[in-house]
């Protein structure tokens, strides 16, 4: 007996949607990534709470690869930044804008 | 595959052929690409030679049609259409090229251009050869628009020097005003009747046109014989047309483009016999060319610009010729006119790239009469322009006269007779200003333009020994030729009535031409001034050309200059200019506002991205 | 409200405070830092929820290896804090605006669901059974996602070795190293 499964989903809302607002609200390329990371916890935290809930196995699985599509999305993220940063010097995503 | 349908396919598509060659991989190699061009086109008369003997046996015309194009119940064929008419026109076509072609070896030697030379040489070859044998109008039109492609390619040959270009450009223009009006016709024909096969108009198809459909109908498509022809009101593209190469003036003047006129006429003789009207206006317009071009060639000092008036003089001529329904007479004019006016092209040719020099004085003075066989040759020719027995011309002129005898109208055969005075007049001031020695004595050293060595020498001597042969002998055939194109014509040569004095008559005029000529340049004595000459205002209006050429460019200026040009340019200015800026402003303002949108200002994208899952969840959900 | 409640309410205000003070911070080094603990209040839950193996992987991969990488980027890019306003807004107002409808949509379907009413109970997945069902059942995902990671290295590689010849730190004398 922990808690109701609406408090699990309730907690990873509110993580989804403060990794959102700072994807969405932060002016800074690293900060957009790290939300996308919050963004991925708390799908993960859901996942995890839905596989106690049904007591069923898939949800956990399901987390481990979300666990390696984020390290696979930080090491491409962060290098597009490393770039991005060596040809600008800057890491405003609005500084991105155009082409070429 | 039928031995005929293969000789036609030789015949019209092997100077293609030479052309691609020439274009896509000869051209840097003159020598090959001359051969490839001679070669094909010699392959080209082989099967026209062949077409001829065995239609010749065969007394009927011959066709081969598959389908082009379809639409609808309209249907268009193309093919090949033999009969004596279009072979004799194909032979005299592939003749002709394969003469001026091997003459140019020798003319063109040197040149930059010579690869490019034979190509469009090539080009010009299949066009006419295939135009010759088109069975319907829709195909004769394409191959005429080629054969006027080639001959504006040819004429500003050399494109470097302006006056060529220009030249280039008038005959385009100018042969394109008559296009025009040839196409209009035949559109006119075509949604009328629904066809365009030259056997079915010919066989009376056309009848199914009201009488006035009918005939302006046949004046649109003579519209485009003026132009090509260089009749009356489109008559000066042709004196300008020699600022190309002199071969390219024999192909022109002889057997190729002003020909493709006459012989569409010819082509299409039973459908304008339909139309009297037509045959009248054509009539007219012939003497007029006719005499204009006489008179202009009175007072010409250029020796191919002489010329140049003569065939138009002569091609209206035939054009009288066929109107007064003179069919064979016209076509055997024309062929012997091939004949002879290409050696007269050619002799001159050889006398211009000898001494540099196309006026008839100075060349004179430089010792032309010393280019024996050139001057020989040429002589021989005039004659048989003059109309003098025993030479080709003779026959034909006569067979002219005796059709436009025939025809219930006497002014036509009177203009007929003034005409071949002249023609013997000018034709014959032109060799006695040649022979006879200047006043002011012959120029010690005649320099020569150039030496040049014998084989060059002999390609350029070769097609002028043929052609004399050919204008000395082609006059017998006139009986048989007759008869062969009677018999595939599919229509019946009039009933000229025998006028025993008409040949006497136009003899007589001729050697009177012939006399007067000799009296006023001729002998030891002679004024060496022509009679035209001696009224300055006269001598100035043939010399000014009846001040044709002012006088278009006068409504140039007036119609286009400051009618079109100017109504074009205010609406170009106050509406067309307004409009297009506007809608590349309004078109540049709205690409900035998109742009915002299209900016890659990716975290607005990404809420968008989410405000849409979550209206996909709302809809999906609820 | 048992142990097991009280823990998880602690967790998820440890991971939430955290959190939020990640999202807010203006130096990116105290951001990573906040998130470390944001990730670590996870990996313990996921330890409450009866996944032991994941809360070790929770530590290792996510606030270990990502974190770290994250740490180390922002060191080598010498990242200060960042200038201006931290939320321009431009882009906070319809970030809020949209964090509302969300938790909204999320609420009400939340409330609908049935299956949101049931108590979790506790429960352990073995490493091993975890180990044993993962070969067994998604051993296919499993070769797809290390294919995935092998294309992550190769792009990150090829990203990351490309130098702009712009500043490069030699002069434009020294020779430079030619990539095919």
């Amino acid at each position: 007996m922990i808690v109701p499964f609406g408090h699990v989903l309730l907690l990873a809302g509110l993580l989804f949607v403060l990794g959102m607002v700072c994807v969405v609200a932060r002016r800074n390329l690293i900060m957009i990534l790290l939300g996308v990371e919050i963004m991925l916890n708390a799908a993960a935290i859901a996942l995890v709470g839905a596989s106690l809930r049904w007591q069923a196995m898939e949800g956990q699985v399901l987390v481990l690869f979300i666990l390696a599509v984020a390290a696979a999305e930080v090491s491409v993220g962060l290098a597009l930044i490393v770039n991005a940063h060596r040809r600008s010097g800057r890491l405003d995503p609005n500084a991105f804008h155009r082409l070429g | 595959m039928d031995p005929i349908l293969l000789a036609a396919l030789t015949a019209t598509l092997t100077p293609l052929a030479a052309f691609g060659a020439i274009v896509l991989a000869t051209r840097r190699r003159p020598g090959l690409s001359a051969g490839l061009a001679i070669g094909a086109v010699a392959l080209a008369l082989a099967g026209a030679l062949f077409l001829l003997a065995r239609l010749w046996g065969l007394e009927m015309s011959v066709t081969y049609t598959t389908r082009w194009m379809a639409s609808g119940s309209l249907e268009i064929v193309c093919g090949f259409l033999l009969d004596p008419l279009s072979v004799l026109m194909l032979t005299v076509v592939t003749a002709v090229c394969l003469l001026v072609q091997v003459y140019s070896l020798g003319y063109m030697a040197g040149d930059p251009g010579f690869a490019r030379y034979y190509a469009f040489m090539s080009l010009f070859a299949w066009a006419m050869a295939s135009l010759t044998v088109a069975p319907t109008l829709l195909q004769l039109y394409v191959f005429w628009e080629l054969v006027g492609v080639s001959s504006y390619l040819l004429i500003g040959f050399w494109y470097a020097k302006f006056s060529a270009s220009q030249a280039g450009k008038k005959a385009f223009v100018m042969t394109r005003l008559g296009d025009v009006a040839f196409f209009l016709g035949l559109l006119l024909v075509l949604t009328h009747l629904g066809h365009v096969e030259i056997t079915r108009l010919n066989a009376g198809a056309a009848a199914g046109l009201s009488g006035h459909r009918l005939t302006v109908a046949a004046l649109l498509i003579f519209g485009g014989i003026v132009g090509k022809s260089a009749q009356f009101p489109l008559l000066t593209w042709l004196p300008d047309a020699m600022e190309g190469p002199t071969p390219v003036s024999a192909l022109l003047h002889s057997a190729t483009m002003v020909a493709a006129g006459v012989y569409l006429l010819a082509r299409l003789l039973p459908f304008f016999s339909l139309a009297p009207t037509a045959l009248t206006v054509i009539l007219a317009v012939g003497t007029l060319s006719m005499l204009l071009a006489s008179t202009m060639a009175l007072v010409s000092r250029d020796i191919k610009q002489v010329w140049a008036f003569s065939t138009i003089s002569q091609l209206g001529f035939m054009l009288m010729g066929l109107a007064a329904g003179g069919y064979v007479a016209g076509v055997f004019h024309l062929t012997t006119h091939a004949g002879f006016k290409a050696l007269l092209f050619l002799c001159s040719g050889v006398l211009i790239h000898h001494h540099g020099t196309n006026d008839i004085v100075d060349l004179s003075r430089r010792g032309a009469r010393r280019q024996t066989l050139a001057v020989a040759c040429l002589a021989v020719a005039a004659a048989a322009l003059a109309g003098l027995p025993p030479l080709s011309g003779f026959f034909s002129k006569e067979l002219l006269l005796a059709a436009l005898a025939a025809h219930p109208n006497p002014v036509w055969l009177a203009a007929g007779l003034l005409g071949a005075f002249l023609t013997a007049y000018y034709a014959f001031r032109l060799i006695f200003l040649l022979l006879a020695p200047p006043a002011g004595g012959m120029e010690d050293a005649p320099a020569p333009h150039h030496d040049a060595p014998p084989g060059v020498r002999g390609a350029m001597a070769a097609p002028l020994v043929v052609l004399a042969g050919v204008t000395l002998l082609l006059g017998w055939a006139e009986k048989p030729l007759a008869r062969f194109l009677a018999a595939g014509g599919g229509l019946t040569p009039t009933a000229a009535g025998h006028h025993a004095w008409l040949p006497f008559t136009a003899v007589g005029l001729a050697v009177a031409g012939v006399a007067l000529a000799w009296w006023e340049f001729g002998r030891r004595q002679a004024p060496r001034v022509g009679f035209a000459e001696r009224w300055p205002a006269l001598g100035e209006l043939f010399a000014q050309r009846w001040y044709l050429d002012h006088l278009y460019r006068l409504a140039l200026g007036a119609l286009v200059d400051h009618g079109a040009a100017h109504l074009c340019a205010q609406g170009d200015r106050r509406v067309i200019d307004p409009t297009v800026d506007g809608l590349a402003a309004g078109t540049v303002a709205g690409g900035r506002r998109l742009a915002v949108w299209h900016a890659g200002r990716f975290q607005a994208r990404l809420l968008a991205l989410f405000l849409v899952v979550a209206a996909l969840a709302v809809t999906v959900f609820f | 409200m048992n142990l097991y409640a009280v823990a998880f309410y602690l967790l998820a205000a440890v991971i939430l405070g955290a959190t939020l003070m990640a999202v807010t911070r203006r130096h990116l080094v105290h951001a990573v830092l906040y998130l470390i603990v944001s990730f670590f209040g996870s990996a313990l839950l996921f330890y409450l929820f009866g996944a032991p193996l994941l809360a070790a992987l929770e530590v290792i991969i996510y606030a270990g290896a990502v974190m770290i990488l994250f740490l180390f980027i922002v060191m080598m890019l010498r990242v200060g804090a960042d200038q201006g306003p931290l939320f321009p807004p431009r882009q906070i107002l319809p970030a809020i605006a949209m964090a509302a409808v969300y938790l909204a949509v999320a609420s009400l379907l939340a409330v609908r669901d049935t299956g949101t009413g049931g108590v979790l109970q506790t429960a352990l997945a073995d490493p091993r059974a975890f180990g044993d069902y993962l070969f067994r059942n998604a051993w296919l995902a499993v070769e797809i996602v290390s294919l995935l990671l092998l294309v992550a290295l190769v792009g990150a590689l090829v990203l990351g070795g490309r130098t702009p010849a712009a500043d490069t730190p030699e002069g434009p004398g020294a020779p430079r190293e030619v990539r095919p």
